[in-house]
């Protein structure tokens, strides 16, 4: 049981107190880029977390079982951390492309620059490295964050997507219109997730 | 570094390169499934079609690139095939015999024409600017420049062009017809709505290069070269128009005869101007000349 809370305490924490966007700033690029449409922010966000709880599981197992065992610490592997995470991120990334051409072609063609952009999305090797940090030492709770990180990416674009088809039809001023609305409504949102922060320690 | 060096190097990295390459390798048997189970059949058509446009992603046809025009020119051919500006006709022919379509004979080629021929020395200044080199920020001010429509010389069209076949000539955007090729990319960027994508039936079209909708009077006091209503071009020939104290060229009615040359040589203003290839150069007003001359 109390394994099970701690899981679920490291999702909501992952997911609302350390939201990667909103209060870590990583993913900025597709989260102000594809948030203009409610349903391209959530396929976008779908293949995120897609990509994140992939990558994120296999590098913890790289990670972990490879770079960080003992026998091979004289070695100093620790340096191609970095390498194998962006391989293991790229290689992901293509999978899914290749999955949503085939067969989510209209999706597949909105999205156009920003799909293979998944791949330098800076929340994914983020969070492959924030498990590192947070000291991450079961499989399970892995595989957990990973997938409450992409959840977490979803949530925040999906926000902005809302506010931003409801900024449509309001009346902006016309030097705030465009962009400088987008990055203020950011501001206010990542404002407003960090009354999270004291909930979980 | 010594040999020894160099041996001490290699036993320390090869776990890491053999983990890099292993990882590597791995994925690219992965992916070569993949992309195996995975493959989109795309039309033959689109790649032959996509080889004949002139791929330079000028975005004329209204689709973000040449590869997304390809596509929907397949697709919906009826409608779309006439589409890409700087191919032009020989482009909508080759388009035509790869998707096996009879193509019926091409409109004149469209050609941007600047309605201002006003240079620096032509126009009146209220004060100086120094803001943003920018025609779009230089618009927001009013009475910098006296005249509220002409060109204003920072070169938003200039920049917009992708083939250098804008430049700012003595304070007025000027059009290279050699190296145009009709997008529309100048006509979209100006600000004041200056440019219009004009028919070219001739080599040279006969334009009244002038967008003023002051009145006379007003337009003498801030310009040399501005419209200033009178009427007299249209009185020589009908191709010519004065509404709302600007006269305008119906430019699908232009054919060169005796009566569109003597409207072009009595106009007080010199504002009727030949733009095209091979133009020749504008009369200048009497005034200036003048002015030059003492």
């Amino acid at each position: 049981m109390d394994y099970v809370q701690t899981l679920i305490m490291a999702f909501i924490s992952v997911v609302i107190v350390n939201n990667l966007v909103l209060t870590k700033f990583l993913g900025i690029c597709p989260y102000l880029g594809v948030s203009g449409r409610l349903d391209m922010a959530f396929g976008m966000g779908m293949a995120v977390t897609f990509v994140i709880t992939l990558s994120g599981t296999l590098t913890w197992m790289i990670d972990y079982y490879v770079l960080g065992n003992q026998a091979l610490a004289a070695y100093g592997l620790g340096v191609t951390r970095y390498v194998c995470f962006i391989l293991v991120i790229a290689g992901a990334v293509q999978l899914v492309e290749m999955y949503m051409r085939k067969f989510f072609p209209p999706l597949y063609e909105s999205f156009g620059i920003f799909l293979p952009l998944i791949t330098t999305n800076c929340a994914i090797l983020g969070l492959c490295l924030f498990l590192r940090i947070w000291e991450v030492n079961t499989l399970v709770t892995a595989v957990v964050m990973s997938f409450g990180a992409g959840i977490g990416f979803t949530l925040a674009i999906c926000i902005m997507a809302g506010i931003r088809e409801s900024l449509r039809t309001a009346d902006v001023p016309k030097c705030l219109q465009g962009a400088p609305i987008t990055l203020m409504t950011a501001g206010l949102l990542s404002l407003a997730f960090m009354a999270f922060s004291g909930m979980i320690k | 570094m010594t040999l020894a060096n160099l041996i001490s190097l290699w036993n320390h990295a090869w776990p890491a390169g053999m983990i890099i390459l292993g990882l590597g390798m791995v994925f690219a048997i992965i992916l070569l499934i993949a992309s195996e189970k995975l493959k989109v059949k795309m039309d033959p058509k689109i790649e032959l079609v996509h080889k004949a446009l002139p791929n330079i992603d000028c975005g004329a046809c209204g689709f973000a690139g040449c590869a997304s025009y390809a596509k929907a020119v397949v697709q919906n051919p009826a409608e779309l095939i006439g589409r890409c500006a700087p191919g032009g006709a020989a482009t909508a022919a080759k388009i035509g015999e790869i998707l096996n379509l009879q193509i019926s004979a091409e409109g004149p080629p469209q050609r941007p024409i600047v309605h201002c021929r006003a240079h620096t020395s032509d126009k009146t200044y209220y004060a100086v600017y120094q803001g943003i080199e920018t025609c779009t920020a230089a618009n927001a001010l009013a009475n910098v420049q006296a005249c509220k429509f002409g060109c204003l010389g920072y070169g938003d069209c200039v920049a917009a062009c992708k083939f250098d076949a804008l430049h700012i000539v003595y304070g007025l955007a000027t059009v290279d017809y050699q190296k145009c090729t009709g997008c529309g990319a100048c006509s979209r960027a100006c600000p004041r709505n200056l440019i219009t994508m004009v028919p070219f039936k001739h080599e040279n079209m006969l334009t009244v290069a002038c967008s003023s909708k002051e009145n006379g009077k007003t337009v003498r006091s801030m310009c040399q070269v501005g419209c200033i209503a009178c009427g007299i071009c249209a009185k020589q020939s009908d191709i010519f128009t004065v509404t709302e104290n600007l006269a305008k060229t119906d430019y699908q009615k232009y054919e060169p005869d005796d009566k569109t040359l003597s409207a072009y040589n009595k106009c007080p203003t010199c504002v009727i101007v030949y733009r095209g290839k091979n133009a020749p150069d504008p009369r200048e007003p009497a005034k200036k000349k003048a002015a030059v001359a003492t």
